[in-house]
């Protein structure tokens, strides 16, 4: 109705402006992800070591990969990282968020300190824990300068722990985030409600526990997939770090897929744990698109 | 209806509770620094009354009510619900429910579940919880909504289950928080009716805070007009709108509200009265028993008038009739208003349609003076 009022020779830049504009991004986009996806898919089907070389070679990549011992050290590390990052930052985050939102003094301030973390890269984060928890240089020289001599920490450069400084960095780094979307839910939660449940008899733990934390499912969800995407993608954060080290034994798939495709000549590898890395984000993410989308629709 | 037997008494001596199940407020005062809240608020009712609290944004009732609740302490004064001091005692244990303005139901659970957490959190047997939740649908008609979430509620049924959830409680005092305000006018009227009904078969004393005059009046035994913290009239309705102890009260109760005529207090041929002026008309009016105001003869003072109690004048009723020119009508259905000039101030009138005349003409109004009352213009209470 409204469109057909309008003069004719608007008509065509109407339909075609927005289309134009747009083209751009939807090209490169198109080539720069899906193509290179695609082509990623097919060099783990080759022989392909320091330059692609199209050689068929089947399932060859991934039978290797499979059978090599640092790829499975990288999956297991991922595996430790994304549940305790996940599940520790979620704790600290809800915590935080609900000593935040017991109407304290100062709570701008607050809820800023523990949001700036979120506002470096993983690259600053991963250098200064580093620093930090360097044996000869942060933590266990500060204590040992202080005079308690038997104090070591050195899970850095210990290849059974260093996965766990990976940790620590970044649930610093992101629980100041999950605190912030918890305490955005908490704030949508009517003040009466807790009025009624304290009449009910209720004690504060138990509010929080049967009312409050039941009604923030959403952001629980919410909160779950960001991080869970970023456990998966993790990589600059274990390059500051740790580096992967000592040896391989703080690697993840992002960095062995980056050794092998990039420094180690084994590029039909690389790709192979590449497209692992793929389908284990799509396993993730497209059950939640596909929830997202109905919702949309609907 | 007959109401079924309450659950088995909580407290050994409940009867003896229920009977002096009164509240009382003892010179509570609120403040936060310097910012008076609440500046000594006294009231006293007994059982099985209706007390409101109202009075516009801001006034206090709502603090009063969280005081009363045990939500918030008072700074200072004394609360006593049931015959004992409740200060130090925590809101669960008061024994009092409360329904709230936004309803406040838990929002992941269904309403049976609703209705049973209070009744969990003071392990009550799963059995008489049953019990409980079957007696109180019943009595609000709401069986068929027990096992669905609130969010699939619309908001009559969510006051409704507020409602259920505060019953279950089986308090000796009620506390309802505006909980009409969020419905809309229709429903808000029925339910307003059901609350009615509900204290009627109960019994059991309720405190309603509102900012709606209307519910104070058709609900409450006792009303506490309250402004700025301070209480300024404390009463039955009839009372409080009869005899408004000042202006304020005067004209937040009532509707349309009362009409304030400025005039002086004159005595002519031994009888005291007031001269009101109109665009057509100027004549004295004689108050009955106007003796007791012998001291403020020549004083200014305000008159009010209840727009019922301007009416039209027939011919007989010669005494207190003066003839207005009509500036404009707002007919409502049962009556019509009639705006016009008195003193040079706006005067509503509540006539029958039948006798309301179009604007521009003349018609003659005859005043109630037995009913009218006077303020001080200064100290804006009313002259006894």
């Amino acid at each position: 109705m409204i469109q057909s009022t309008r003069p004719a020779q608007y008509g065509f830049a109407e339909r075609w402006l927005p289309r134009l504009v747009l083209a751009p991004s939807f090209l490169l986009s198109l080539v720069f992800i899906y193509g290179f996806v695609v082509w990623n898919g097919y060099l783990s089907f080759t022989a392909s070591s320091l330059l692609p070389r199209y050689e068929w070679v089947g399932f060859h990549q991934y039978a290797r990969l499979f059978a090599n011992d640092r790829w499975w050290v990288a999956v297991f590390n991922l595996f430790k990282f994304g549940v305790l990052f996940i599940g520790i930052s979620m704790l600290v985050g809800i915590f935080l968020a609900i000593l935040l939102d017991q109407k304290i003094r100062f709570e701008g301030f607050i809820r800023t300190v523990y949001l700036y973390p979120m506002a470096l890269s993983f690259i600053v984060t991963g250098t200064a824990w580093k620093w930090m928890l360097n044996p000869g240089l942060g933590l266990e020289k500060l204590m040992h300068d202080w005079g308690w001599t038997s104090f070591t920490f050195d899970w850095l450069v210990n290849p059974d722990m260093s996965i766990y400084t990976v940790v620590i960095a970044a649930i610093w780094q992101s629980s100041g985030f999950v605190m912030a979307l918890f305490l955005a839910g908490l704030r949508g939660i009517d003040d009466s409600i807790i009025k009624a449940a304290q009449i009910d008899g209720a004690t504060l733990p138990r509010i929080y526990w049967k009312i409050i934390l039941p009604a923030m499912r959403p952001v629980f969800f919410s909160t779950l997939m960001i991080l869970a995407h970023i456990a998966i993608k993790s990589f600059d954060l274990v390059v500051a770090l740790t580096g992967g080290g000592p040896g391989f034994s703080s690697d993840v798939p992002a960095t062995y897929m980056y050794a092998m495709a990039f420094t180690r000549g084994e590029m039909g590898l690389g790709s192979a744990s590449a497209m692992m890395m793929l389908l284990s984000v799509s396993a993730v993410i497209v059950p939640y698109l596909y929830s997202e989308l109905r919702r949309g629709s609907r | 209806m007959a109401m079924p037997a309450l659950p088995a008494a909580r407290y050994p001596n409940s009867e003896l509770e229920k009977k002096m199940g009164a509240l009382a407020i003892k010179n509570v005062t609120k403040s936060f620094g310097d910012t008076h809240i609440l500046k000594g608020i006294d009231i006293e009712i007994d059982d099985g009354q209706f007390l409101i609290l109202v009075g516009p944004s801001g006034c206090g009732k709502s603090t009063l009510m969280n005081i009363i609740a045990g939500l918030e302490g008072p700074t200072t004064g004394e609360v006593h619900i049931g015959g004992r001091v409740v200060n130090n005692i925590s809101p669960k244990d008061r024994d009092i429910a409360m329904v709230f303005q936004s309803y406040a139901l838990y929002p992941t659970m269904n309403v049976r579940q609703n209705i049973a957490f209070g009744l969990e959190t003071r392990k009550v047997p799963k059995k008489e919880q049953d019990e409980v939740i079957q007696r109180v649908a019943k009595m609000l008609q709401m069986d068929h909504l027990l096992d669905r979430k609130p969010g699939q509620l619309s908001g009559g049924q969510r006051q409704r289950v507020a409602m259920g959830r505060a019953l279950a409680r089986d308090p000796i005092l009620f506390l309802f928080d505006e909980p009409l305000s969020n419905l809309d006018a229709k429903l808000r009227v029925e339910m307003r009716t059901e609350i009615k009904q509900l204290h009627q078969r109960l019994k059991t004393t309720m405190v309603y805070v509102t900012h709606d005059q209307i519910e104070a009046m058709t609900l409450g035994d006792r009303i506490a007009v309250m402004k700025d913290g301070i209480i300024q009239q404390f009463g039955s309705p009839q009372e409080i709108y009869e005899r408004p102890s000042n202006l304020f009260v005067a004209s937040f109760i009532g509707s349309p509200s009362m009409n304030f005529i400025d005039c002086h207090l004159a005595e002519q041929n031994g009888q005291i009265g007031v001269s009101l002026q109109t665009d057509s008309d100027a004549r004295f009016l004689p108050l009955p028993n106007g003796q007791r105001l012998a001291g403020r003869v020549g004083q200014e003072v305000i008159l009010g008038v209840r727009p019922e109690q301007l009416d039209v004048a027939h011919s007989d009723d010669n005494v207190a009739a003066i003839s207005i020119k009509v500036n404009l009508t707002e007919p409502t259905g049962p009556d019509t208003m009639i705006f016009t000039k008195i003193n040079g101030k706006e005067v509503v009138a509540r006539v029958h349609p039948r006798d309301a005349k179009g604007p521009g003409e003349t018609m003659r109004l005859a005043l109630d003076m037995s009913k009218v009352v006077l303020f001080d213009p200064k100290t804006e209470l009313r002259l006894e």
